[in-house]
């Protein structure tokens, strides 16, 4: 059987290889270099782009980067789009140093955030007061727009892109019933205290996240016909996974021990409304064998013990490895790299720091540069922090932009969350919606987002110098010399003023501007 | 082979016209054939309902006393006679949900067929499996990496160079496309196009390719994008309205499956279209004949009609098939849904099916005829649906490259030849 194009693309290296040769070279006055690139590399990106589909190829060997080539790679991988403040904070502390920084966000002042966040006044609100609110979608405008502010502008970028990670992993569709009012709670006391923690705490804290029990329907699970839909989900989609083996015998009895995991009621005058808690009342206290251990019945600790054995079992440790390395590394990663970074998982009892840190300190990472497609939100948030968009009041208007590219924050109906492959993404559709979004931004049509090329581009008095001061800007490097040229024709064509925009539009709306 | 090179061909000339684009205002299906083929059968519309159709609530059973027995609170009443409150009666056994009224009109005229207790062997109740040895066509087996219908339009004696040969509805290009022949995703005709000025889009649309035709793995969907956006350029989007009456309904599954009848009277090359509707996993509160289940049941049912009325005599050459990654648990849960199943239906609908008969053998919901935790059972395989249209209707007999592995056809007769 003949293989399909995607997947020969990705299995020959080709985009490695190819932005190999725009995306490594160093920011500096001098032409990019090609001597990271192998010969064997080049050859296959220029002449091979499109093979028959009837022959594999053995992928090129990349190379390992160091100094400012990996710099770059690292600030493109861990945050929502380098900017030259950020660029030049790494150089300047190191890049160990920057990182170990970031991976304490505790520890990286975010006045600018702060400030940003003061008026959306849902974010400290209980869910009793977010559900007096009259206008009942307000609190979910409210977290999407508090999210994707804070991807642009916090200085605290891998904890963000954590955050975006892990609430994709427990996914939640923020438009299903009380989840409007509720995954606010969810992202705030279950996603953010432990994007950066241990997996174990976070799984803990997910499994008693109203949101959640929500959204899975275990909140409405009654004992003598239980609902299986978190059950399922909770073993594929948040721990162990579907190719770990389970049956569908072990999905019913966890549905079973489950039962009695569920919220206050919108009238509770106790506890208030949205609240987690145990009901004895609709709790199956009969004896349930899981994964070949039998439960007795103890009520809500039989749960804990459940998720204390998947917190801890291997297949766990594989699932989430290769998550991470499929975000962080390539859409296919190494499998012995996947097995390395699983064993960090069991020795280090899912150490989300530690499992980062063994990624960065890979070659498996090092050598991948440009192999990730920018999912839409990242092409998105990217766009705005490159260009150093401002972001007005009303923002309406910009947030049906990132909706059209596909990938508004929780907005996914599906349990498994956001796809993080290029295949999903890199459609026809997919490339117009990034150009249009590009050019309008950069022409500053888009209500909701201001840019000031003029402002970035201030020193540049010649075409070449407004192609290569934008393409530092938002490449990090010059562009290589043939895109180069194509872009400095286009900035010849025009008084500069005039033509400006459209240079950076099509920077942004480059197929070099697509990877990270 | 000398498909795909002639391919490559009329894309570097598509690209080279990328200033001026330069292709014919109405472009007949023959405009990208190569010479001396036979044209290609059926415009295929798969229709993909994701998330796990209730197929006992869409088409029930009310003949069977054991539907009644398992549904005490989800059961569609048995069908009365000028009733919107009870199932509409197709064949004395069987009966329409209510909200799928729409559909009845072609029962009755037998341009819709249906198969019941369908779907893939595989037993597996994860959606996520589910679908996707679905779409590859491949139950229980994921080392083949296309999709099903991917390799029908490979395999095809008919290779068709338009951009618009296959197309992904929503702007998503489903699994079950997957394969070397490329595909068009959309969400929206009118907003298929570059942004800007016309005078100076021209102009950066030319740059704009130039980037893209620098080796970059992505220059193979600019190179697609810039000939579906030529192409579309040509269509009238402001003025369609819609023939037969059709009303799609206003969401996105009714819009896709209006853009689907505009590029099918386009005549732009369309062999295949696939459309997706979700929202199925109705574990809690599915409803009954109001709520969840039902309301996406009427929408369903109004985007198939409207399609078929909408195409009028061009029906007679379309074929449209739903699927569902499987049905729902026979027994309700105890928050008034139903849990992941087994079996489930296929509606087929077109000039060219058997339509107006429930195809395929019932198994019964008595206790131990049921599937696993309680599912209904399979007594037909999917492939076997797909592989009659597929070698009737669109006219490609390669079933043992499309399905691999499935050796045990069984003739349904849910389509004629």
């Amino acid at each position: 059987m003949t293989i399909s194009r995607r997947d020969f693309l990705k299995a020959s290296g080709l985009m490695a290889a190819w932005t190999a040769l725009s995306a490594c070279a160093p920011n500096t006055e001098t032409p990019p270099s090609h001597a990271h690139a192998t010969p064997g590399a080049t050859q296959a990106a220029t002449s091979q782009v499109f093979p028959e589909f009837t022959q594999a190829v053995v992928p090129s060997a990349m190379p390992i980067l160091d100094g400012e080539a990996l710099l770059q790679h690292t600030l493109r991988r861990l945050t929502f789009g380098p900017t030259p403040e950020m660029l030049d904070k790494a150089r300047s502390m190191g890049l160990e140093a920057f990182i170990e920084e970031q991976l304490l966000p505790e520890s990286i002042p975010d006045p600018e955030i702060d400030a940003l966040l003061q008026p959306f006044r849902t974010l400290n609100m209980t869910v009793a007061q977010r559900l007096e609110l009259n206008e009942n979608s307000r609190s979910a405008r409210e977290l999407i727009d508090a999210t994707i502010l804070r991807q642009r502008h916090s200085q605290r970028q891998v904890f963000e892109m954590m955050v975006d990670f892990w609430g994709n992993h427990f996914n939640i569709y923020i438009g299903k019933f009380l989840c409007k009012v509720l995954k606010t709670d969810d992202d705030l006391k279950v996603i953010r205290p432990n994007a950066l923690g241990k997996f174990r705490d976070l799984l803990y804290a997910s499994a008693k996240s109203p949101a959640m029990l929500v959204y899975l329907d275990q909140a409405e699970s009654l004992g003598e016909s239980p609902n299986e839909n978190y059950a399922r989900e909770l073993m594929e989609l948040h721990t162990v996974g579907v190719e770990s083996g389970y049956s569908h015998h072990d999905v019913a009895e966890l549905a079973r021990v489950l039962t009695g995991w569920t919220i206050s009621r919108p009238n509770n005058q106790k506890i208030g409304p949205g609240i987690y808690y145990f009901n004895p009342d609709i709790h199956d206290y009969g004896e349930k064998h899981i994964l070949g251990t039998m439960i007795s019945p103890t009520g809500e600790s039989e749960g804990m013990l459940i998720l204390d054995m998947l917190a801890s079992h291997n297949s766990t440790a594989h699932f989430i490895s290769q998550k991470l390395a499929r975000r962080f590394i390539s859409d296919s990663p190494d499998l012995a790299f996947v097995d390395a970074l699983s064993q960090v998982f069991i020795d280090t009892d899912g150490d989300i720091r530690q499992l980062l840190r063994t990624i960065l300190n890979s070659e498996a990472f090092k050598s991948s540069a440009g192999m990730k497609f920018k999912k839409p939100l990242d092409f998105f948030i990217s766009t705005l922090r490159v260009t150093d968009a401002k972001m007005t009041e009303n923002s309406r208007k910009l947030y049906e932009q990132l909706q059209l590219l596909g990938q508004l924050p929780f907005s996914w109906l599906m349990p498994d969350g956001y796809p993080d492959v290029e295949e999903y993404w890199a459609t026809t559709s997919g490339m117009l919606d990034r150009w249009n979004f590009g050019f309008m931004l950069a022409s500053n049509v888009i209500r909701g987002a201001a840019v000031n090329l003029s402002a970035l581009t201030r020193d540049a008095a010649s075409p070449e110098d407004v192609v290569d001061v934008l393409s530092i800007r938002f490449l990090g490097s010059r562009m290589p010399d043939d895109a180069r040229s194509i872009l400095v024709d286009l900035a010849s064509s025009n008084s500069l003023d005039v033509i400006i925009p459209s240079v950076a539009g099509m920077i942004l709306g480059s197929p070099h501007f697509q990877v990270r | 082979m000398d498909t795909k090179i002639s391919r490559r061909d009329f894309l570097k000339l598509a690209g080279s016209m990328a200033v001026a684009p330069a292709l014919p205002s109405w472009m007949p299906r023959m405009a990208f054939a190569p010479q001396g083929v036979e044209p290609p059968g059926d415009i295929l519309v798969v229709v993909f309902q994701r998330g796990g159709m209730d197929g006992i609530s869409a088409v029930i059973p009310h003949g069977d006393p054991d539907y009644y027995h398992h549904r005490r609170r989800l059961a569609i009443p048995e069908p009365e006679d000028g009733s919107d409150q009870t199932g509409i009666d197709l064949d004395g056994y069987f009966g329409l949900h209510p909200s799928l009224r729409p559909l009845k009109d072609l029962w009755d005229e037998k341009t819709l067929a249906i198969v019941h207790a369908v779907g893939s062997p595989d037993p597996t109740h994860s959606h996520f499996d589910a679908m996707d040895y679905m779409e590859r066509g491949t139950p229980g087996e994921k080392s083949i990496p296309t999709g099903w219908i991917g390799r029908h339009l490979q395999t095809a004696s008919w290779q068709n160079e338009s951009p618009f040969r296959a197309i992904g509805m929503g702007g998503v290009m489903q699994s079950a496309l997957r394969g070397p022949i490329p595909v068009t995703t959309l969400k929206s005709i009118a907003d298929f196009h570059l942004q800007g000025g016309t005078a100076e889009l021209d102009e950066l649309r030319a740059r704009l390719s130039a980037l893209y035709n620098l080796g970059s793995p992505l220059d193979q969907h600019a190179l697609e994008t810039f000939n579906a956006v030529d192409i579309l350029a040509k269509i009238d989007v402001t003025n369609y309205t819609p023939s037969g009456g059709a009303a799609y309904p206003e969401t996105e599954f009714g819009m896709a499956m209006k853009q689907v009848a505009q590029i099918a009277k386009a005549e732009i090359g369309l062999e295949v279209a696939c459309v997706d509707i979700g929202g199925w996993d109705t574990h809690n509160l599915q409803g009954q004949l109001d709520g969840e289940l039902p309301m996406l049941l009427s929408e369903l049912s109004a985007g198939l009609a409207s399609l078929y009325h909408d195409l009028g005599e061009r029906a007679k050459r379309v074929t449209v098939v739903t699927m569902s990654e499987f049905g729902r648990r026979v027994y309700e849960n105890g928050s008034s849904g139903t849990d992941h199943g087994h079996g489930n239906r296929m509606f087929v609908v077109g000039g060219g099916v058997n339509g107006g008969k429930v195809h395929g053998q019932w198994p019964g919901l008595a206790p131990d005829k049921l599937f696993g935790p309680g599912d209904l059972n399979i007594t037909t395989d999917y492939r076997d649906v797909l592989g009659e249209i597929v070698e009737k209707r669109l006219k490609n007999p390669k079933l043992n490259e499309i399905f691999p592995n499935y050796t045990d056809w069984k003739n349904i007769g849910v389509v004629q030849s």
